[in-house]
């Protein structure tokens, strides 16, 4: 990285920070990550509050998917769409030590992210049907659906660990703490 | 940049109460959105297990009515996240951090190193070949890159770069987002 700006008396391109995510992304994120633990690993399945707070994770993904298309530049879909091409060259370039700047979840986060809704509302589809239509056969697909959905919140996490000790950027803290100053610190 | 540049006095600004207002109103809708899934789930399986009747037709207005409170929620936080951004990058530019919003820029654009140094460059007025010569690169190259620049950036030439961040100067969108 030769930076001429010196000699120009320009500004030195600081390392980026990272998107900072407005408060729906955050609000809705620590709903659903709460609630996928409650419901996956603790609260008892054929209790009502497993489906109340099935219901809350419906209504965070709806917020989402609305927020999706009417939100904030970094938080709607087209800011980052699925692609494989995009998530493999990205991961070449992480093995090269290349982390260029986000505007939104990077290429891989991007499939993670579309993989994690995408079976909770197959979990939450499935749940519905058993509770509301009494198709009882649906039980091991949400069984399963819901498994799937805790090891790839498990990569998930690990994955956010690791791009943020590899990049410098603190990805979590983008996703916590409400505003983050815009300079550097 | 030294410590000793003054703009750094910007950068502890407070997060202050347009901020707080949008975690609130982020916060409340989603509250609305949890009780609108919670009547829509209670219509459809009255609905259909009960068939249609005057007590469901009264929970179906309310559904219909939480479910458009939460897509009027969400369009007002979007106006206030926008009013708090644009009140930034006025303020930003204010106290001379235009680098920051340029910086803000390349980052939103995800631009590379080389093609933020040589973005950079453009901006400050240096033709091709003498970004060339500064970066120890061919002219090919930095036309290319320059390229990719205004293809990230949306837009087609030297000047209309410059006039996105002219835009924010001015405080009002010239150029559709
Ligand atoms: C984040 C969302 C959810 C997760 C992680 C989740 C997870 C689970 C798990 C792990 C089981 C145990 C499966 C088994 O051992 O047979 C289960 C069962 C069940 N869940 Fe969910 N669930 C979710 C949402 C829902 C929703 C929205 C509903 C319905 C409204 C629901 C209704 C049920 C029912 C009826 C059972 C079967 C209980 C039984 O008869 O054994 N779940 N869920
Ligand atoms: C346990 C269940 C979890 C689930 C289902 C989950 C799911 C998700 C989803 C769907 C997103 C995309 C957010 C959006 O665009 O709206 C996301 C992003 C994110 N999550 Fe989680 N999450 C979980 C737990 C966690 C935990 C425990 C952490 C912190 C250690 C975490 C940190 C993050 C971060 C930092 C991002 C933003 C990544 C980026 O900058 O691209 N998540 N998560």
């Amino acid at each position: 990285m030769s930076q001429p700006s010196d000699t120009l008396s320009g500004p030195v391109i600081p390392p980026s920070k990272g998107v900072n995510w407005d408060p729906v992304v955050r609000v809705t994120h620590w709903v659903v990550a709460l609630s996928v633990v409650l419901n996956g690993l603790i609260v008892e399945e054929e209790s009502q509050l497993h489906n109340w707070i099935g219901y809350a994770v419906l209504a965070m993904l709806a917020l989402r998917v609305l927020w999706g298309i009417v939100g904030t530049e970094e938080a709607r879909f087209s800011s980052f769409p699925p692609s494989l091409l995009k998530a493999k060259a990205y991961a070449q370039g992480m093995l090269h030590g290349e982390h260029p700047a986000q505007r939104s979840h990077n290429p891989i986060g991007s499939l993670m992210v579309y993989a994690m809704w995408g079976s909770l509302a197959v979990v939450i589809g499935t749940g519905i049907g058993m509770e509301v239509f009494d198709i009882y056969e649906m039980e091991d697909i949400h069984e399963v659906a819901a498994n799937l959905v805790l090891v790839l919140a498990a990569a998930h996490v690990c994955g956010v660990v690791l791009e943020s000790r590899l990049s410098g950027v603190n990805l979590i803290r983008n996703m916590t703490i409400r505003t983050r100053s815009r300079g550097p610190e | 940049m030294t410590e000793a540049d003054p703009r750094s006095n910007t950068h502890n600004r407070k997060p202050g109460a347009p901020s707080r207002r949008a975690g609130l109103l982020a916060a409340l809708v989603a509250v609305q959105a949890v009780c609108a899934v919670f009547f829509v789930v209670d219509v459809t399986a009255d609905f259909t297990w009960d068939g249609a009747d005057v007590h469901t037709a009264f929970e179906a207005v309310i559904a219909v009515a939480l479910v458009l409170g939460v897509i009027f929620g969400a369009l007002e936080i979007r106006r206030t996240l926008d009013r708090i951004r644009r009140a930034e990058t006025a303020l930003s530019i204010a106290s001379g951090a235009l680098a920051e919003v340029i910086e803000a820029y390349f980052d939103r654009w995800g631009l590379t190193a080389a093609e933020a140094n040589v973005a950079l460059l453009a901006i400050k007025g240096f033709e091709v070949a003498e970004i060339a010569g500064l970066r120890g690169a061919s002219a090919s190259t930095v036309r290319v890159q320059l390229a990719k620049v205004y293809a990230k950036a949306g837009v087609t030439s030297r000047t209309q770069l410059l006039s996105v961040f002219i835009e924010d100067l001015m405080g009002e969108d010239l150029i559709g987002k």
